[in-house]
């Protein structure tokens, strides 16, 4: 599929390269362009996508801003020529009157739309200038795929939920299966049409949607559950924000989140030096996630370490040998500080 | 697993997208080994005055039971006032205007409404929105609920009486994501179940009668559109955009429209418009054309673009339409217009590169055999349907049937769950 859509962007992209060619040529007048554009809009809805669009549309209200006085006076029969060229005639100083008006009126509207116009392209090229790099594709860290440690854990924390619970970036969807198996009324996002092709023929509810575009279009308090995973280790610190303001808002009060992250240390360990410096967040601590999550009313009610098992094991007996104790204690430092556990999960619960 | 089917209409006349829908999917869903499936629907075939044409009582329609019920009144004067004024600010009219709206628009059918508050169905299916009927059936459902909105972005859509009658919906079921987006952007319902369904495409019926042969164009390479021919569905700009083209790009292209004339008929001499045709001669013309050009912007599912694919057939698709573009998208099986450049650049593309079209018609038809095949549909649907009895009727505070005379907003019943 993915060789499919890449193939047509390219075809698209040639033929978008082409009608800016075209366009530069001036091949086509510049009144009959405009007239065939005007036929695309008229059957087409009010809120076209895209910024050239806003501009175009400008451009077509530009155009109809003017009013013709000058009614046509032909006419099959030569006497209703005749009458048509009268009532003109005779009615010209008034049309005029009402026409100046309404031409004044249309410029200063159309004068509107043009500062607004500028200011929308200020805003977006203010917010562009603040965008972080995006990761190339090929780098981008993957979602877990649901069916690690951390999912009877997960399903422990949710058993007895009564109302829906979402898992973001669910991948193929075996967490919200396993969820299902045990009773919890649970659905999945995930931003991959890919991950997610498997279980919509299964007839899951699984929808190709961000969890922040998917906790947009869901009422306040609708949920008994949320899961995050996966790209919540990578969001943008504003993104962060917004994503708690939703996860505190679309819970219901007593609801269970669950956060599942790489520990930072295990992170910055294993992601490649270009992920490292051009991701856009990094895993927090979970002692973060904790003051955040706090902050918003929630109470955590566990963490959970967990993940890949790197820590060195002890060496001899401890008791029997005082260099072996030593030696041991070394290593539970090292350990601690470096070979610590990968992932952890927390457990909140919304309290207000 | 017993389905009711709620319709303001039903029969093989009915011409609307919504209600033939739903007849497709009751027709295939009935010969589903342990599904009982029954419509029930008004007397009326006309939306426009809601006449009872039809006999009461139950009859069947191909292999489904209908149950028809009188409308109790014709659509009067009163709901085109009443439309005229709402639609200019529909977000600002009140929950008893526009409940007034739903009744006017009917169809109001007691009997129907008395039938859903007694139905022995495990679930009631209520297709499409817009409907007096479907408000009613939501409002007294004793079983779960799965509405097929076939929603479009009107101002009809944006009405609180809807937004009130949604929230006792179990289920929803959509014809494509972009319906859905649309609906969960309007009524912030992402949380509820929900299943993007689509509907599924018949075998090509052909006789493999060489489709130039159909149009009398001979040998000559044409571009064709399917559909209702009318100026709604902009085939007024696809005539003008084609000569426009055909004057600056010189060719023995064609345009063929086919389907019933609603409008002024586009004159052109390379431009052929057949009128109604057969379903052979149909598939023939779609078999052996170029390109299928669907230039609406306002299309809920267009069935007729899976079709295409289904031969392997590439389409241009209108750049504002997001049902067809989503098709496109998804697929990578068609190209699309938002302009007379990329019109001109497009069809000057795929007319001129075999390959192009090729390629573009397989991914097409790959499309189409994974999602859109009858037997995967009825298997989603069901699999849902039984999910949503599964979970069981969600009741929040509902509303009183519809009643013309008071608008009728009297609350009658608390429920397990509010919220929307």
């Amino acid at each position: 599929m993915a060789d499919r859509i890449r193939y047509l962007d390219e075809v698209m992209a040639e033929i978008d390269a082409e009608v800016r060619r075209r366009r530069a040529s001036g091949d086509l007048p510049a009144g009959l362009e405009r007239e065939l554009d005007e036929l695309f809009l008229e059957f087409s809805p009010v809120g076209l996508q895209g910024r050239a669009r806003l501009r175009e549309t400008l451009s077509l209200v530009d155009g109809s801003a003017y009013v013709d006085i000058a009614v046509p006076t032909a006419s099959n029969k030569a006497v209703g020529s005749y009458i048509k060229r009268a009532v003109r005639k005779g009615l010209g100083w008034y049309m005029n009157f009402i026409v100046a008006q309404i031409v004044k009126f249309a410029w200063s509207v159309s004068r509107m739309f043009h500062v607004v116009v500028d200011h929308i392209e200020d805003l977006e090229a203010a917010v562009d200038a603040h965008r972080s790099p995006d990761l190339p594709a090929a780098l981008q860290p993957s979602a877990s795929d649901g069916a690690s440690w951390w999912a009877p854990a997960a399903a422990e924390a949710l058993a007895g939920v009564r109302e829906r619970v979402v898992v973001a970036d669910c991948g193929d969807a075996s967490l919200v299966e396993s969820l299902l198996a045990a009773g919890v009324d649970a659905y999945g996002v995930d931003p991959s049409d890919l991950a997610l092709e498997p279980a919509l023929d299964r007839g899951v509810d699984v929808r190709a949607e961000g969890v922040l575009d998917h906790l947009d279009v869901v009422a306040d308090e609708m949920l008994g559950g949320i899961v995050l995973t996966g790209s919540v280790q990578w969001l943008r610190p504003n993104e962060r924000e917004r994503l708690l303001d939703l996860v505190s808002t679309r819970l219901a009060v007593d609801g269970t989140l669950v956060l599942h992250s790489a520990s930072p240390g295990a992170w910055a360990a294993s992601a490649p030096a270009v992920v490292r410096d051009l991701a856009p967040g990094h895993p927090l601590h979970p002692e973060t996630w904790a003051h955040l999550l706090g902050g918003r009313g929630f109470a955590v009610a566990s963490t959970i370490a967990g993940g890949e098992d790197r820590r060195l094991a002890h060496v001899g007996d401890a008791d029997a040998d005082a260099d072996a104790g030593t030696v041991n204690a070394v290593i539970d430092a090292i350990n601690d500080l470096l070979l610590g556990p990968t992932e952890y999960l927390v457990v909140a619960t919304r309290e207000r | 697993m017993k389905l009711a089917f709620v319709t303001p209409r039903y029969g093989p006349e009915v011409i609307g997208g919504a209600e033939t829908a739903a007849r497709m999917l009751a027709e295939r869903l009935c010969l589903r080994p342990g599904w009982e499936v029954e419509v029930l629907t008004s007397c009326a075939l006309d939306h426009l005055t809601w006449e009872n044409t039809e006999p009461a009582g139950t009859s069947v329609v191909n292999g489904v039971t209908v149950r028809r019920f009188p409308t109790a009144s014709p659509r009067t004067l009163d709901y085109f006032a009443l439309d005229g004024q709402l639609r200019v600010a529909p977000e600002v009219a009140t929950l008893s205007e526009t409940r007034t709206w739903v009744a006017l628009n009917g169809p109001m059918c007691p009997g129907l409404v008395d039938a859903v508050a007694s139905t022995d169905a495990d679930v009631i299916a209520c297709y499409p929105y817009l409907f007096a009927t479907t408000v009613d059936a939501i409002a007294v459902s004793e079983v779960p609920v799965v509405l097929h909105p076939a929603a479009h972005d009107e101002p009809a859509l944006y009405f609180s009486a809807f937004r009130r009658s949604f929230r006792d919906v179990d289920g929803f079921v959509y014809h494509t994501r972009a319906e859905r987006d649309l609906m969960e952007d309007v009524y912030r319902i992402g949380a509820r179940p929900q299943v993007v369904l689509g509907l599924g495409v018949n075998d090509p019926a052909g006789v493999g009668r060489p489709g130039g042969d159909v149009l009398g164009l001979g040998d000559r390479p044409y571009l064709c559109y399917l559909g209702r021919v009318d100026e709604h569905k902009g085939c007024g700009m696809l005539a003008d955009y084609f000569a426009e083209y055909k004057e600056r790009n010189p060719s023995d292209l064609a345009l063929a429209f086919v389907g019933p004339v609603s409008a002024k008929a586009p004159e052109h001499p390379d431009i052929v418009v057949t009128g109604t045709v057969s379903e052979a001669d149909k598939w023939d013309i779609l078999a052996d054309a170029r390109v299928m050009v669907t230039p609406s912007a306002y299309e809920s599912f267009s069935l007729v673009v899976l079709e295409a694919w289904t031969l392997g057939v590439p389409v241009l698709v209108n750049g504002a339409c997001a049902a067809t573009m989503e098709h496109c998208r998804r697929s990578g099986g068609g190209l699309w217009f938002d302009s007379y450049r990329s019109f001109e650049a497009t069809v000057g593309r795929l007319a001129g590169d075999a390959g192009l079209r090729a390629a573009l018609g397989e991914a097409g038809r790959r499309y189409t055999e994974h999602n859109y095949l009858w037997p995967s549909i009825i298997d989603r649907y069901t699999t849902f349907l039984e999910g949503v009895v599964a979970r069981g009727r969600r009741l929040a505070l509902r509303p009183a049937r519809l009643d013309l005379q008071s608008g009728g907003t009297a609350y009658v019943r608390e429920g397990v769950a509010g919220g929307g």
